[in-house]
């Protein structure tokens, strides 16, 4: 065992409600790639927003200079348009596309663990760059995200519906698909 | 007639085999790089002479452990391409989380991952503590970590059955092994329904705590139970470990790239058979989990061999950290008192989100959670995903499949343990 993990006791402790000091949300060189080359602000713990025409960019150089090789999740969020077109305000009909990713280990060899998650906005009818090529398990989750949310993604080698059937009209998760009934909880 | 000379037995461990490094992380040498197959082929590009054959395994098959349909092209009885098809139990369940309270999901949710309900009910009531900014109490913490481990045991028993329903006559006449699983299993159910009252859908988690108290006398009832299914796991690991037939059946079949399996999103035994040695209950230590000393069994054989050894190693060590925990459960109320507020109304375009991750059976189970920023729907989720560890170790299938048998394959798609009702959801 490593020499940072706490030798067994012989009857376990009730866990006492001190304080622990919150790990920093971004490691060091997490905050240098962001800040420093990519210019991302709002770095809370949702993640930061990355635009979609540098998306393939970060995502390369967190595979290939920072270890992040464990792909988590790709998750999206249909969201209907606010306001009217031309005033203050206005926010068109768009996905929110969510990504997290992990490495398995501190950058010095240590044991731990850091996920990144970042976000992007597509408007609807635009398509954002696909994630495959670089991380190999975002093929089923993007195309279970284009099924189920309608977000297209680019470069996607093989963009099919995943859960609904091939003939199924409307994409199921999008906020202004209609479900014909009165009863709860599907009205 | 004469068995089969077992092969030598695999390396063991990271300390004895060469590693290399990836992204600053150890791997065995000898599985990083293997070939990978493309799980996009065109057919075409195969031998244009052979004689393929196109063979629906499932979708009601009994091997593919639920309602998975492979399209398998064969080449004699080789396997050249495998494409999966999800969705026959798609249930619509992320939509429904969208339609319903915070606190109404839980029993929805426990029908995912049907064999070990526990953790789907953990994984997303945690993310809802998460996102509201609750803290369980303790007394509710350590009682979640206890069950999660007592699932634990129960989801590898079953695993185990039916992977030897899948080799079939290697083991026993392939029922045998089964038999004995679902025997000790049964003891675990009893044990969920002394607790709870259910026996299978317990609805025990919610937001802020658990909804039942342990009786008197369940913590020794509990202790019991665990030390003989510990004594009978041992009378398996002597069936099996040695069989000659089950090593020729599962030494060096079905290698996994612990590359691969990362960029795929593997996570879980299938990842630690392939010598990663991560484990997200030990380096991002939730609820208990802190208080004691975790074990993390790492193997290098990267095939099914490995993958079995992992996981029978797993259910003696939550066995062990069941036992110690049951010492030390503290007293208190079960439930947290802190009043909620609903995060509606919070200046973001987007609303709040919030993601947590648990070490299920099979992995990260993780859910993703938006909140509503519409006032009048605060008390549901905007949008909820779940992420399913089974979803991405059946990504593996497309690129294990090609080369082995149509007999081999059943043992491998087995022995990655997938679950359809968390993988469709």
């Amino acid at each position: 065992m490593s020499e940072t993990s706490t030798p067994t006791p012989a009857t376990p402790t009730p866990a006492t409600p001190t304080p622990t000091p919150t790990p920093a949300l971004y490691p060091p060189d997490l905050l240098a790639l962001c800040q420093e080359r990519f210019g991302l602000d709002e770095l809370d713990d949702q993640g930061p927003v990355v635009p979609r025409d540098r998306v393939l960019e970060l995502a390369h150089a967190l595979r290939e200079e920072l270890g992040f090789h464990h792909f988590v999740y790709c998750a999206a969020a249909h969201f209907l348009a606010e306001g009217e077109p031309g005033t203050e305000g206005f926010q068109p009909d768009r996905s929110l596309v969510a990504y997290r990713v992990r490495r398995l280990c501190r950058p010095d060899g240590r044991r731990g663990t850091d996920s990144f998650p970042f976000r992007l906005w597509v408007p609807t009818g635009e398509s954002t760059p696909s994630l495959t090529a670089v991380w190999a398990g975002a093929d089923w989750q993007e195309r279970e995200q284009y099924d189920l949310v309608g977000t297209l993604f680019d470069g996607h080698p093989d963009l099919r519906r995943l859960m609904m059937p091939d003939d199924w009209p409307g994409h199921p998760l999008r906020r202004d698909y209609a479900i014909d009934t009165t009863h709860f909880p599907w009205r | 007639m004469s068995l089969p000379v077992p092969p030598a037995f695999p390396k063991r461990n990271l300390d004895v085999v060469t590693t290399t490094l990836v992204g600053g992380l150890r791997a065995p040498a000898h599985l990083v790089g293997l070939p990978r197959p493309d799980p996009h082929m065109d057919l075409e590009d195969y031998d244009p002479d052979a004689d393929l054959m196109a063979l629906n395994w499932g979708p009601q098959h009994p091997s593919t452990h639920g309602v998975l349909r492979v399209k398998v092209w064969l080449d004699g009885e080789v396997c050249v391409k495998a494409v999966p098809y999800l969705g026959y139990l798609h249930r619509g369940v992320e939509k429904l989380c969208e339609k319903l309270g915070y606190a109404q999901i839980t029993p929805i949710v426990d029908k995912n991952d049907y064999v070990s309900p526990m953790m789907n009910e953990l994984a997303i009531n945690m993310a809802f503590e998460k996102l509201l900014d609750i803290e369980p109490s303790p007394r509710a913490s350590w009682l979640r970590t206890i069950l999660a481990e007592i699932q634990r045991v129960a989801s590898h028993l079953l695993w185990l059955g039916t992977w030897g329903l899948d080799i079939g006559g290697a083991v026993g006449g392939g029922a045998t092994i089964f038999m004995y699983c679902m025997r000790e299993r049964e003891r675990i159910l009893d044990l969920f329904e002394e607790l709870t009252g259910c026996r299978f859908h317990y609805n025990t988690h919610c937001v802020g705590g658990n909804r039942h108290d342990p009786p008197v006398g369940w913590d020794q009832h509990a202790k019991e139970v665990l030390a003989s299914i510990a004594e009978r796991s041992r009378e398996y690991d002597q069936f099996l470990t040695n069989n000659a037939v089950f090593r020729a059946r599962t030494v060096g079949v079905g290698v996994v790239d612990p590359v691969l399996a990362m960029e795929l999103g593997v996570s879980g035994p299938i990842l630690r058979a392939s010598g990663i040695d991560a484990d997200l209950r030990r380096d991002a230590p939730y609820l208990a989990y802190d208080q004691v000393e975790l074990r993390v069994p790492v193997r290098t054989g990267g095939d099914n061999f490995a993958r079995y050894e992992v996981r029978m190693a797993e259910l003696l060590e939550s066995i062990r950290i069941a036992t110690l925990l049951l010492d030390g459960l503290p007293e208190g109320p079960l439930s947290s008192q802190k009043v909620v507020k609903l995060p509606a109304g919070i200046k973001s375009t987007s609303g709040r989100s919030a993601y947590a991750c648990i070490e299920s059976p099979r992995g990260e189970l993780g859910t993703y959670v938006i909140a509503n920023s519409d006032r009048k729907l605060a008390g549901q989720p905007y949008r909820c995903k779940i992420r399913p560890p089974s979803l991405h170790a059946m990504a593996l299938i497309p690129y294990l499949c090609p080369g082995l048998t149509m007999s081999d394959m059943v043992v491998t798609v087995g022995c990655l343990d997938p679950i359809l009702g968390e993988v469709d959801r």
